[in-house]
């Protein structure tokens, strides 16, 4: 086995910055691996990949120390059209990385810039396509194509040049857990038939993990924690601790008081022998008692046969549930399955066009938008998209000025709504110097400022790693528990819907396809497949374990709620 | 996508919609510099009719273009009414003579060689505005992007061209969404209920997070390009540049002539001083 990539005591400090990113970096990659590098968000991950694909030094300047060598090749007396000859790279944001404006287009991007005569262009395109499954959408634009196919071309575009390594950028923030699957599912059949030595940069563990791979490396605070197969990494306790969430069934067992040895195959929940251990389960198993759960509250909003069309396009077909006052409900499905639609027509920025929604028993049409933000609040998912002032307490004051509040309150809101939020420390501190968790946090004020009775959070958790993702969803928890804050969340997180809700809406094609408790949605094999989420592992440990899987997740849930 | 902007990015089927960008580039540049050029009806008023024929033949969207005409045209005329008040005797100026048709008083004259002169006017800037109306919505931006860069524009000013293009429906969605979240907080951008003023003033507000997450994305772009080798070599061969097709082997010699009748046009201006800047048939 040779070395494709060598990194030995390799350090780096970008030039804005004071201190290192890496620190003593020793590691080798053999061609043919399938490699995961691991970490939360903020652990130098990114930063090690773009030493590989030559970003680092030739987009981003900085001091470096030590040696990196990707194939043979010293990076930094090298180019960066050098490396990239070697390292293909797909990065994280599916759409800036479209420069075409076809798909046929973007995937020739790199041999148009090799100077490749057109004969030759159109059919290397065409293999290409054909490998990730894109050749009938040659001529399509970007902008009528999902996230997956982006990423799929932006794939294709790195293929031509018979690259040795291919470098994922956190190939599944982006995507749908549908989506999400089939490109773990891509990435390996290419690992499989072009030979190719593979690298995943990723936090999500047991969404990688659906496909093999060789080893992981874990990373944190600009160090290599941890370098070793996926089976012992999953047996030891270190994920935790460093900021990254255990596939569900790791933990699942491991509640039940299972210690695994050698013999078990931990990376991969089929191969798993859980039968080994049915006895642990099913004894540690109990049923939980359902009425427990059935206290309905206040009626809040009622939305009635609701159908929302954009001309042609049918967003929301017939639509009808309730909101409980104090209710933490998911609103999932994959994009364009409604979700946002929905959102728009609660905030009322587009009314129905037929049927009804009720707001403690009104019709809503009597409220103009700027009325109803008192009762409904939207957050978006992008926190940049959010945030015009400079100052996290002017920030606060923008809805209660636009609002025509007296000052005296504005003053007493702006204080008292800093103090929910937990930011009345940093009132005066610069927005742009905050991270992308504390400008979300910044975002959530800025809306609750306005006393909304329910807020509507755009998937809240996009982009974050477990721990900063845990740090914002206690922080919605607590609105919910200690002001009564009704809250929607929109997402495709299934681990959001496990842990922080109570009930699930889903949405497919503009269809209402399911309401009900949240493990009774996920244990539902035909809404999942429906909504394009993802099978949960904990299903697969209550067959192999012989229990109804929805008791099994129920329990499951309320297990970790009491943990947490 | 709301298609508010004329741009296309999907080619069309029709005889002009499947030429090159080079050839595409080509005609609507010497049209233009044509029109530019000169103002003799004899060269405006073919060109005027080709231009017509031109727009009819790509079947464009009938309505908006229909309503973008109408609006140009009153414009223009417009700006004639305005002109002749201030000038009534431009004829003079321009064509030579002053044939009084009508008397309003002694200065608001209408003579005949006004009007002509007029017409010749309206003529041109309709033509030159049906021309690059037909070229906007018969050309994809990586066509433009090739055309140019057909005619020695380097390549990096022409993939800024298409770049453009790329992320302007990008921006405009970053846009609405940022809209929405702030008439979420209460923005009022209803004309009834708050003041033009205001609403300006609101608008700055939505630039502000605009600009950030556009900046955002531009790093992005730029790393991107960079891994795909985008500046490494002198020049660069387009996907979209198809071989030419029977169409731009037809209007290879139209291309010449129009060459040709542009040097001829300076040529003539050049050694045949006319003293007058406009052409019309009764003067000689």
């Amino acid at each position: 086995m040779s070395a494709v990539i060598e990194f030995k005591d390799f350090s780096f400090r970008y030039k804005t910055q004071s201190e290192f990113t890496l620190h003593d970096i020793n590691l080798t990659i053999n061609k043919g691996e399938k490699v995961l590098i691991l970490g939360p968000s903020g652990s130098g991950k990114t930063t090690l990949g773009n030493c590989i694909n030559g970003l680092i030094p030739f987009s981003f300047n900085g001091e470096m120390k030590g040696s990196c060598k990707v194939c043979g090749l010293e990076t930094r007396d090298a180019s960066i059209f050098k490396i990239s000859e070697h390292v293909g790279t797909v990065q994280q944001d599916t759409n800036a990385q479209f420069v075409g404006l076809t798909v046929g287009e973007d995937i020739a991007f790199s041999l148009e810039n090799d100077m490749t005569p057109r004969d030759i262009m159109l059919q290397k395109v065409d293999e290409s396509a054909t490998i990730v499954g894109m050749e009938k959408f040659l001529s399509s634009v970007p902008y009528n194509i999902s996230g997956g196919q982006k990423q799929k071309v932006a794939l294709a575009g790195i293929l031509h040049n018979d690259v040795e390594i291919l470098l994922f950028d956190e190939p599944l923030a982006a995507l749908d857990p549908a989506m999400g699957m089939s490109a773990v599912d891509l990435i390996d059949k290419i690992y499989r038939e072009k030979e190719k030595t593979v690298l995943i940069i990723e936090h999500r563990l047991e969404d990688v993990l659906y496909r093999h791979v060789d080893r992981i490396i874990l990373v944190n605070e600009g160090r290599i924690i941890l370098d070793t197969t996926p089976d012992e990494l999953l047996r030891s306790d270190i994920l935790k601790t460093n900021g990254i969430r255990e596939p569900l069934y790791i933990t699942a067992l491991k509640n039940a008081g299972i210690t695994f040895d050698e013999k078990d195959v931990l990376s991969n929940i089929e191969k798993l022998d859980v039968e080994r251990y049915k006895d642990k389960i099913t004894a540690d198993f109990h049923k939980v008692d359902i009425r427990d759960n059935i206290e309905k509250k206040e009626k809040f909003i009622e939305v009635k046969n609701v159908s929302f069309n954009y001309g042609e396009i049918e967003a929301l077909k017939n639509i009808s549930f309730d909101i409980y006052k104090g209710e933490k409900i998911a609103v999932v499905g994959k994009n364009g399955a409604g979700k946002s639609t929905l959102a728009q027509l609660l905030c009322g920025i587009l009314r129905p066009k037929s049927g009804e929604i009720l707001i403690n028993g009104d019709n809503y049409l009597k409220y103009s938008i700027k009325e109803l933000s008192a009762f409904v609040g939207y957050v978006m998912q992008n926190p940049n998209q959010m945030l015009v002032k400079d100052i996290i307490r002017d920030e606060i004051e923008v809805a209660l000025q636009l609002n025509d509040f007296s000052p005296e309150d504005i003053e007493e809101r702006v204080e008292s709504t800093l103090k929910m939020a937990g930011l009345y420390p940093m009132r005066n501190w610069p927005v742009s110097v905050l991270s992308y968790g504390q400008k979300k946090r910044v975002t959530i004020a800025a809306i609750l400022a306005l006393r909304p009775q329910v807020i509507i959070l755009d998937e809240p958790t996009a982009g974050q790693d477990y721990h900063h993702y845990t740090e914002i969803m206690n922080f919605i928890t607590d609105l919910n528990e200690k002001y009564g804050i009704t809250i929607l969340f929109v997402t495709h997180d299934m681990y959001l819907a496990i842990e922080y809700t109570d009930r699930a809406i889903v949405f497919s094609d503009g269809e209402l396809i399911g309401d009900d408790a949240v493990y009774a949605i996920l244990s539902n094999d035909d809404i999942i497949e429906k909504a394009s989420l993802k099978k949960i592992s904990l299903v697969t440990v209550a067959r192999k374990a012989g229990l109804d899987p929805k008791e099994y997740i129920h329990y499951f849930i309320k297990r970790e709620r009491e943990a947490a | 996508m709301d298609d508010k902007l004329f741009i296309t990015l999907v080619p069309g089927n029709t005889f002009i919609d499947k030429l090159t960008g080079k050839t595409k580039v080509r005609i609507f540049l010497l049209l233009i510099i044509i029109l530019t050029a000169t103002w003799d009806i004899r060269v405006i008023f073919p060109i005027f009719i080709l231009s017509i024929i031109m727009l009819v033949s790509i079947k464009p969207d009938v309505k908006k273009n229909i309503a973008v005409i109408i609006f140009v045209l009153l414009m223009n005329i417009f700006n004639l009414f305005l002109t002749w008040i201030i000038k009534p005797d431009y004829g003079l100026e321009m064509v030579g003579a002053s044939t009084v048709l009508f008397r309003f008083s002694d200065f608001f004259i209408v003579t005949a060689e006004t009007m002509w002169y007029f017409l010749v006017r309206l003529m041109k800037f309709m033509a030159s505005f049906l021309v690059s109306l037909t070229f906007i919505q018969s050309i994809t931006p990586s066509e433009l992007a090739a055309g140019l860069h057909s005619i020695k524009i380097p390549y990096k000013i022409c993939m800024i061209v298409s770049l453009a293009f790329r992320y302007i429906p990008d921006i405009t969605r970053d846009f609405t969404n940022i809209k929405i979240s702030m008439q979420t907080r209460g923005l009022e951008l209803d004309s009834r209920k708050s003041s033009i003023f205001t609403r300006l003033k609101q608008y700055v507000l939505i630039l502000i997070p605009l600009i950030i997450t556009s900046f955002d994305r531009v790093g992005n772009i730029a790393n991107a390009m960079d891994l795909r080798g985008f500046g490494k070599s002198k020049d660069k061969t387009y996907y979209c540049e198809h071989e030419d097709t029977r169409g731009d082997k037809l209007l290879v010699p139209f291309i010449i002539f129009l060459i040709i009748l542009y040097i001829a046009l300076v040529v003539i201006k050049a050694v045949y001083k006319a003293p007058y800047e406009v052409w019309a048939p009764w003067i000689s």
